[in-house]
C-alpha cells in the first residue's frame, strides 16, 4: 500500500550568482492519494500536472518539502532504504547498460537488492517467462528496441518481487501488441496469483486508464483534483464518457483551488 | 509469484552492495572494447616507443662520434690544421659542394669548417686568419659537432700559441697562469636520470589517460545515458555507489599504471646502442618503486576526477572540466623538470608533482625516506576519502 499525504515540491531554477535568482516553481502543490493492494491506480493528469515529480518524491529520488509519503507505512523519507526495499519503480529513463546482456542488467539490481545468486536466477527464469524475455536474456541490450528495453526494465524493477510497482508512462513508444502484453501482465500482478500487488501507473491515456485501473487520481496544477472509480468519477461530473470527465476535472479546476473533491 | 517468497525485501550490506557496483563497472568497462585499445595504446606503449626513438638517436650520435669523422672545405689551404686533426686521429673529409645549401635544408647534419685560401700564409705572419663554421644549431646533432670544432680549434689554436712562444724563448707556463680540471660529481644513475626524465612523465600521463575515460563513464556517462535515476531508485548507499565505481575506476588507471611499467621492462631489451642502455637504468626494483608511488596517484585521481565528472550534465561537459584537471596534473610536473618550482619537501604532498620528484629520485638511485614513501599515500587518502563523501551526498542531487 502506498500513501502520500499533503505533499508539496517546490524547485528552485539555478541561476548563476550575478544574477538575480530566478522564481520558483511549485511542481507540486497538495497531493494526497492512497494505491492500495490488489488494485492498479492510475495517476492521470495532463503534462505539467505534477505526476513525475510526485513519483521521484516516491522513490525517494527528491524530497518532499512538506508532507507525507508511505509504503507499507515506512515513511520513504525516514527509512527510505528499508521502504524502497518494498517499491519496485519503472521510470521514464529506463537507462538500460548497452554493454551488459538483458539477464545481467536485471541480476545487477538483484544484487544490489540482496538477492543471492541462487534467488536471482530463479528470479530471472520467472520473470523471463511472464514477459516473455527468454530469446532476449543473453544478447546486449544496445540493439534491443523501445518494446524490449521496456521489458528488461519492467523485469530489473520488480526482481525482488516488491509488494507495490510504480510505472511512469510504460506504454510510451510501445506498439499495440507489446501495449496489450503489458497490460495482461499489468492485470496478472494485481490478481491474488500474481501476488496481489499494489500497482501504481502513471498516464495520460485515457484508452488505459478506463480498461486497466480500479482506482484514479485525477492531477492538476500539481495538486489531486479528485479521485476514485472511473464510474465515480463519471457520475461526479455527471458525464457518460470518462475522457469528458477527465477534461472537465483536470482543466476546470482552477491552479490555486484548494481541497480535493472525492 | 507470491510476493511473500522474498518479502520483506533482503537488504544488502555496504561492502556487498559496493563489490556489486565495483564487479558491474569492471565488465562494463572491460566491454568497452575500443576505448580500452586506445589507452593500452597510447599509455602502456607510450613509454617504450618514446625511449626506442630516443635509442635510435643516440645510438646514432655514438656512432658518429666512434667514426671521428670531420668535414673542412679546403682542408688543402691549411697543412697545419690537417697535421693537427690527423695527429688527434680525425679523418678529415670534403663535404658536396652544395652543403651550405644541405646544411640549411636540414639534409646534412653535421658542422662544416670553412678554410679561406690564404689560411696558411696568415697564420705564418700572424695575422690571425678567420675560420668560418657552418653549423645548424636547431640540431642537436649538429650542436654537439660544433661544440667537437671548439674544443679542436681551441686546442689547435694554443699548440700554435705555444709553439711561437717557444721559439721567443717565452716559457709557457706565462700563458697559463691559472688551470683548472672538472670533476663531474654526478654517477651514472644520475646522468641517466637527467636523460630520462621525460620517464616518469610518461607515466603520470598513462594514469591519467587510464582514469580519464573510466572515471567519466561510470558518472557523468551514467547521469547522460540516463542509468543513473533509476540505479538510485533501489535502496543502495550512496557511499557504497561511489566506493564500487572508484574502485573499478582505479583498477583501470592503477593497471595501465602496473602494465606500462611491466611493458618498459622488456622493452629495453630492443634499445639500440650501449649509451642509452647503460644510462637507462630501469629494473624490475625501479619498476615495483614506481608501481608503489603511482598507485596513490592513480587512486586520487580517479577520485577527483568523478568528482569533476558528476558535476557535469553530460560527458562533453565533464571532459571540458577534465582537461583543465589533466592539464594541472601535468603542467606541475614539467614546471619541476624545468626547475622553474623547486622540488622542496613539500612537493611530495602534491598529486603528480610529488610522483614525478620521487620516480626522479627512483632513477638517479637515491633512497626515499619513510615520509617520501608514506606522503602521497596519506596525501591520497585523505583526497579519495574527501571526494567520495562528496559523491555520496552529490548522488541524489542529479537527478533532483
Amino acid at each position: 500500500m502506498i500513501q502520500l499525504h499533503a505533499v508539496a515540491k517546490q524547485f528552485r531554477p539555478p541561476s548563476p550568482w550575478w544574477r538575480a535568482a530566478a522564481a520558483p516553481l511549485q511542481a507540486v502543490q497538495d497531493v494526497t492519494w492512497q494505491a492500495d493492494d490488489g488494485q492498479i491506480t492510475g495517476l492521470l493528469g495532463p503534462n505539467g500536472a505534477g505526476k513525475t515529480t510526485t513519483l521521484r518524491m516516491l522513490a525517494g529520488l527528491i524530497p518532499p518539502d512538506r508532507g507525507r509519503i508511505e509504503v507499507d507505512g515506512l515513511s520513504v523519507l525516514s527509512a527510505p532504504r528499508q521502504a524502497l526495499a518494498r517499491l519496485g519503480m519503472l521510470s521514464d529513463a529506463q537507462g538500460l547498460y548497452p554493454r551488459l546482456s538483458a539477464r545481467e542488467n536485471i541480476a545487477y539490481y538483484a544484487r544490489l537488492r540482496g538477492l543471492c545468486e541462487a534467488q536471482t536466477e530463479a528470479r530471472i527464469d520467472t520473470l523471463a517467462r511472464l514477459l516473455d524475455l527468454r530469446s532476449l536474456l543473453d544478447r546486449r541490450t544496445s540493439g534491443f528496441s523501445q518494446g524490449e528495453r521496456l521489458k528488461t526494465a519492467l523485469a530489473r524493477a520488480v526482481v525482488h518481487d516488491p509488494p507495490n510497482i510504480v510505472l511512469d508512462e510504460p506504454t510510451n513508444g510501445l506498439d499495440v501488441l507489446a501495449t496489450r502484453a503489458l497490460r495482461d501482465t499489468l492485470r496478472m500482478l494485481r490478481s491474488a496469483e500474481g501476488g496481489a500487488k499494489c500497482i501504481v501507473l502513471s498516464t495520460h491515456i485515457m484508452q488505459e486508464v478506463a480498461h486497466l485501473c480500479d482506482h484514479v487520481v485525477v492531477m492538476a496544477h500539481g495538486r489531486s483534483v479528485a479521485q476514485g472509480s472511473v464510474a465515480a468519477l463519471q457520475a461526479l461530473t455527471g458525464q457518460a464518457q470518462f475522457e469528458e470527465a477527465f477534461v472537465q476535472l483536470a482543466f476546470a479546476a482552477p491552479p490555486c483551488a484548494p481541497g480535493v473533491p472525492a | 509469484m507470491s510476493h511473500h517468497i522474498l518479502t520483506p525485501a533482503p537488504q544488502a550490506s555496504l561492502a556487498s552492495q559496493a563489490l556489486t557496483v565495483y564487479g558491474k563497472e569492471l565488465r562494463d568497462a572491460g566491454r568497452d572494447h575500443r576505448t580500452l585499445w586506445v589507452v593500452l595504446a597510447s599509455s602502456v606503449l607510450l613509454a617504450p616507443a618514446l625511449l626506442w626513438a630516443l635509442s635510435f638517436w643516440m645510438a646514432d650520435l655514438q656512432a658518429r662520434n666512434e667514426q671521428r669523422v670531420v668535414w673542412v672545405e679546403g682542408i688543402e689551404h691549411a697543412p697545419s690544421l690537417h697535421n693537427f686533426l690527423a695527429r688527434q686521429t680525425y679523418q678529415v673529409q670534403a663535404p658536396p659542394a652544395d652543403v651550405q645549401e644541405q646544411l640549411h635544408r636540414g639534409q646534412f647534419h653535421d658542422p662544416v669548417l670553412r678554410v679561406p685560401a690564404d689560411f696558411e700564409a696568415a697564420l705564418a705572419r700572424g695575422q690571425a686568419p678567420t675560420l668560418t663554421l657552418l653549423t645548424d644549431s636547431g640540431y642537436p646533432r649538429a650542436q654537439a659537432g660544433a661544440q667537437r670544432w671548439d674544443r679542436l680549434l681551441a686546442a689547435f689554436r694554443q699548440e700554435r700559441a705555444t709553439l711561437a712562444l717557444a721559439l721567443r724563448g717565452v716559457s709557457p707556463g706565462l700563458l697559463e697562469p691559472m688551470r683548472w680540471e672538472e670533476h663531474d660529481l654526478a654517477s651514472a644513475l644520475s646522468r641517466a636520470a637527467s636523460i630520462s626524465t621525460v620517464l616518469p612523465f610518461v607515466f603520470i600521463m598513462a594514469v591519467l589517460s587510464g582514469a580519464l575515460n573510466a572515471a567519466l563513464d561510470t558518472t557523468a556517462g551514467e547521469r547522460e545515458r540516463g542509468s543513473l535515476e533509476p540505479l538510485l531508485m533501489n535502496p543502495v548507499s550512496g557511499m557504497a555507489l561511489a566506493v564500487g565505481k572508484w574502485a573499478a575506476v582505479l583498477t583501470v588507471s592503477g593497471g595501465v599504471a602496473v602494465l606500462s611499467c611491466a611493458s618498459f621492462l622488456p622493452a629495453q631489451a630492443v634499445f639500440q646502442g650501449e649509451v642509452l642502455r647503460s644510462l637507462v637504468q630501469f629494473g624490475p626494483l625501479q619498476a615495483l618503486a614506481f608501481v608503489a608511488l603511482l598507485l596513490p596517484l592513480a587512486a586520487c585521481v580517479s577520485a577527483v576526477l568523478m568528482w569533476v565528472a558528476i558535476h557535469s550534465r553530460s560527458v562533453k561537459e565533464a571532459q571540458a572540466s577534465a582537461t583543465v584537471l589533466v592539464m594541472l596534473f601535468t603542467a606541475l610536473p614539467m614546471l619541476s623538470s624545468l626547475n622553474i618550482i623547486d622540488s622542496q619537501r613539500w612537493a611530495v604532498l602534491v598529486p603528480g608533482l610529488g610522483q614525478h620528484a620521487l620516480m626522479g629520485r627512483v632513477l638517479k638511485g637515491e633512497a626515499l625516506s619513510a615520509w617520501q614513501w608514506m606522503a602521497p599515500w596519506g596525501v591520497s587518502a585523505v583526497v579519495v576519502g574527501l571526494c567520495l563523501w562528496g559523491l555520496s551526498r552529490r548522488w541524489p542531487r542529479t537527478v533532483g
